[in-house]
């Protein structure tokens, strides 16, 4: 047998230079400059309660979509039934809240709990579907479940919904003024964004990315695609049923139709990880400052006199990003970034 | 007893108008792949289109199917050539793209209309027909009627003629049939916009039933999608089918069970024979996991 | 006999086509074992069987004396089962290390853990240098070997190589060659799926010949190769080599 070459014979240890992968901790300073940023956010805008509506707004929704993000992004699972778990969240807190007069903060715990069991528990049977049959069959779970909440009413409050009385207060989740919301969201996009962060740069974020890219190439390679599906879907499912909670003591009053709506929650918070980028930690953010806001301005300047032109912008969003920006803005910045650094 | 016939012919002429609904969505899936979640959209401007002919020609609605037929389907086709044909074999994009058209469409219909409940008349809308015991509006009979009567055209246009053989050609290998010399790109144009014009004259024909909003696709979507699941993926025969079992299966449940519950049994069993036998009841086996997948 | 993989009677059938039809051997820990046979034969439906991608219609498969049968692909990785796809499934999305990195993960949790024995792997099958590339701008070539260093970095007992030399030019087939027969001195059991017929006798002490799903002959190289039995089947069906 003729020589082989030498590269081949190399003891495995040999040092290489090898490209350095990134973990959590040299994850941190980015997140902590960009989560500075949005709060500077808040402060430029002191006093401006418009803004700052605005802003807790795009905080929670861009929360919403990171937790999104964990499976539909990195697990390529594209539910659009996100709002069952959104729901899960606003009426565990409303009904503690209001039959025990428990602070929300107690609620946040029991609520991603709850949802994260019912999650893992009816994503079992629908994980072995693909693609578009799976979102078709989390939409239709959630006309399944908004079914049972118009029917339950005596937890829901059927189609009169609910309200939460206004008593401000920290341990309320109760404020004065708008600013003090935005802040709290912040807080939340915080925690989402760590826990983001935390799993991308973990196996489960590589699991999750080989489930993504190929289901046989990841079981071939020992993954249980079952197993690490199913524990994406939970810890998403929870994140966004804190978000429920934060969304119940911000609104106050919620009613089905509004808290398991396809456009307003559902598909927004897709659309929003779609069109920031999906599977990165900072896309959902990117989104979210681009949809909320412009979103929010169309339907104050132009909602008594065109109603639903804000979702027409949108949709042609929408088709717009399937159509020319299919990893979405921070994707598209990442490739841009690394053909001029690589010179390619 | 009469009670019984009585939800079963309930059941059966809301099957006929699910069915009406689902066969150009199972067309666009059986051939293109791709599910169209703007179908209900489609339905919903074929209602209006014939309110527009209505006030504009004092159109009958279903007189004014022959030219919203045409308009749908050159709709479709410009939909099909100018969004989707780019998002060849990325299935989550297309349905993106589509779930994007879905806004655009019922949201311009909102600005347009202010959200004004519009209603339609026709000549035929005081008639009625009796079974037996049970009377009912012909307007019904009809989309019954009009259902079964385009599943056994179209059945029939798929299987004898030289453009629906080419259809189903490029429906079961894209590439075998482009080495034919079948033109793919424009069979799927041409399927997309007949998908489409069913769905404007399943509108037509629903308009007389129907207080129209600009919201209503979203009551045909889901249970057209239940439809097609449970009738089979891809086949003309199966949506026929499909639809009469979910309208029977609605109105069994509405009267057994709660009113309210009935879109919640609806789903749950559309989700588990989802889940259960994916290829619905005259589909293909495994059509709902290859099928998506770019043919190579 | 208790074989270290042991398949008995397998059968696979989709429709009326028999894949693989009722077959069964035994290889011995240590061993190289070639694979060949013409087009559709079922060589890889056959090694869809041993890993679990498939489940057999009928037969069963043992691994160290026990009966994997039941588990699913991933559990039989577990055990140490290593392979490639033959149509080249890389994970393209991810970069050439993180690729490797996957399959480094079954025995490591943390990144710097798997990130090393990736490199390792990579290291191995030539790859180093460009292991910062996104796996989708690999050549086939390079991609074929990112599936061995893959399954590499899973350190398996048993490693399964589905045409990994198709495509690829005559210095980077040896280069296999020489990584098969280290790999094997290093203790790991190698099934091989291979057209080449030059590369079947540079490393196969035994081969099967697989032939419409049928073994058709099993032996040394230089017997099987001149068994009429085989020619027939290759000249038949489409001689390749």
């Amino acid at each position: 047998m003729s020589n082989p070459d030498t590269s081949f014979r190399a003891p495995p240890d040999t040092p290489v230079a090898m490209p350095r992968v990134r973990s959590f901790v040299g994850e941190l300073p980015l997140l902590a400059f960009v989560l500075a940023a949005c709060a500077g956010l808040i402060v430029f805008f002191t006093g401006n309660s418009f803004a700052q509506n605005l802003l807790a707004t795009t905080f929670l929704f861009a929360a919403l979509s990171t937790s999104w993000n964990i499976i539909g992004g990195l697990g390529g699972q594209f539910s659009l039934g996100h709002s069952v778990f959104f729901a899960f969240g606003a009426y565990i807190a409303a009904r503690m809240h209001l039959d025990l007069g428990l602070s929300p903060w107690l609620a946040l715990l029991p609520a991603a709990l709850v949802a994260a069991a019912f999650a893992m528990l009816v994503s079992w049977p629908v994980f072995r579907l693909r693609g578009p049959f799976f979102a078709i069959a989390t939409m239709a779970m959630t006309e399944v479940v908004l079914a049972l909440a118009m029917y339950f009413s005596s937890i829901t409050g059927g189609a009169q919904g609910l309200s939460i009385p206004f008593k401000a207060g920290l341990h309320n989740m109760i404020f004065r003024d708008r600013m003090s919301y935005a802040i709290l969201m912040l807080c939340f996009l915080a925690v989402t964004l760590i826990v983001m962060a935390a799993v991308t740069r973990s196996r489960l974020g590589y699991q999750l990315r080989a489930v993504h890219d190929n289901e046989d190439t990841a079981e071939a390679a020992g993954i249980d695609v079952l197993r690490t599906k199913l524990v994406g879907m939970g810890i998403s499912a929870a994140l966004t049923a804190m978000g429920g909670v934060f969304f119940l003591m911000y609104v106050r009053v919620v009613d089905p139709p509004s808290l398991f709506s396809l456009f307003d929650i559902g598909v927004k918070i897709a659309l929003i990880a779609l069109i920031g980028g999906i599977g990165t930690i900072y896309g959902p953010l990117l989104g979210a400052l681009l949809v909320v806001p412009l979103e929010g301005m169309l339907r104050a300047e132009l909602g008594g006199m065109m109603p639903g032109s804000n979702l027409i912008v949108l949709g042609f969003i929408l088709v717009l990003t399937a159509m020319y920006l299919r990893k979405g803005i921070a994707g598209t910045g990442t490739d841009l970034f690394a053909r001029i650094r690589g010179g390619r | 007893m009469t009670e019984l016939v009585n939800i079963l012919a309930v059941g059966l002429l809301l099957g006929g108008i699910y069915a009406l609904v689902s066969v150009g969505l199972n067309l666009i899936f059986g051939v293109i792949r791709i599910v169209n979640f703007a179908q209900g959209e489609f339905v919903m401007l074929g209602m209006y289109g014939a309110f527009a002919a209505q006030i504009t020609l004092r159109l009958d609605p279903y007189v004014a199917t022959v030219l919203v037929g045409p308009a749908l389907f050159a709709l479709g086709a410009f939909v099909y050539w100018v969004i989707l044909r780019p998002l060849q074999g990325q299935p989550m994009m297309q349905v993106f793209a589509t779930f994007g058209l879905l806004m655009i469409l019922e949201n311009t219909v909102l600005a347009l209309t202010g959200g004004t409940a519009y209603s339609v008349n026709s000549g035929l809308t005081g008639y009625s027909v009796s079974f037996g015991p049970i009377q009912i509006g012909l307007p019904r009979v009809l989309v019954l009627t009009a259902a079964t009567v385009v599943t056994l055209a179209l059945g029939w246009y798929l299987k004898s003629t030289m453009h629906g053989k080419a259809i189903r050609a490029v429906a079961q290998d894209r590439n075998a049939a482009r080495l034919m010399g079948v033109d793919v790109e424009r069979i799927y144009m041409v399927s997309f916009g007949i998908g489409a014009a069913l769905a404007g004259l399943a509108g037509c024909l629903l308009s007389p039933l129907y207080t129209m909003s600009p919201q209503i696709g979203m009551n045909f979507i889901m249970p057209a999608f239940a439809v097609v699941v449970l009738g089979g993926l891809g086949s003309v025969k199966g949506a026929y089918f499909g639809g009469l079992i979910v309208g029977l299966t609605e109105a069994l449940a509405g009267f057994y069970l709660d009113p309210a519950l009935k879109q919640a049994v609806l789903f749950l069993m559309f989700i588990i024979v989802l889940v259960v036998r994916p290829s619905g009841l005259f589909g293909t086996a495994g059509a709902e996991e290859v099928g998506l997948r770019e043919q190579s | 006999m208790t074989g270290f993989l042991e398949i008995r009677n397998a059968s696979r059938h989709f429709g009326g086509l028999k894949a693989v039809d009722n077959v069964s051997f035994a290889v011995e820990k240590g061993e190289i074992v070639s694979l060949i046979g013409p087009n559709g034969a079922g060589k890889t439906t056959l090694f869809n069987l041993l890993t679990g991608q498939l489940a057999p219609t009928h037969g069963s498969v043992s691994f160290m004396g026990r009966d994997i049968g039941p588990l699913r692909p991933h559990q039989r990785a577990r055990l140490g089962f290593g392979r490639t796809f033959q149509i080249s499934k890389t994970l393209v999305s991810m970069s050439v290390l993180e690729n490797a990195m996957i399959g480094a993960f079954l025995n490591d949790r943390a990144l710097p853990d798997a990130a090393r024995h990736a490199a390792a792997a990579l290291e191995r099958v030539g790859l180093a240098g460009v292991a910062g590339k996104r796996s989708g701008d690999l050549t086939l070539g390079e991609r074929r070997r990112l599936e061995v260093a893959r399954a590499l970095a899973m350190q398996p007992h048993l490693l399964l190589l589905d045409e990994v030399m198709a495509g690829l030019n005559q210095t980077e087939v040896q280069e296999i060659i020489a990584l098969v027969h280290q790999l094997n001195t290093e203790g790991v059991t190698l099934i091989v799926i291979e057209h080449n017929l030059k590369v079947v006798r540079a490393f196969s002490r035994r081969v099967l010949v697989l032939n419409r799903g049928q073994l058709l002959a099993e032996g040394t190289a230089d017997a099987v190769l001149t068994d009429p039995a085989v020619v027939e089947a290759y000249i038949g069906g489409g001689a390749s080599s």
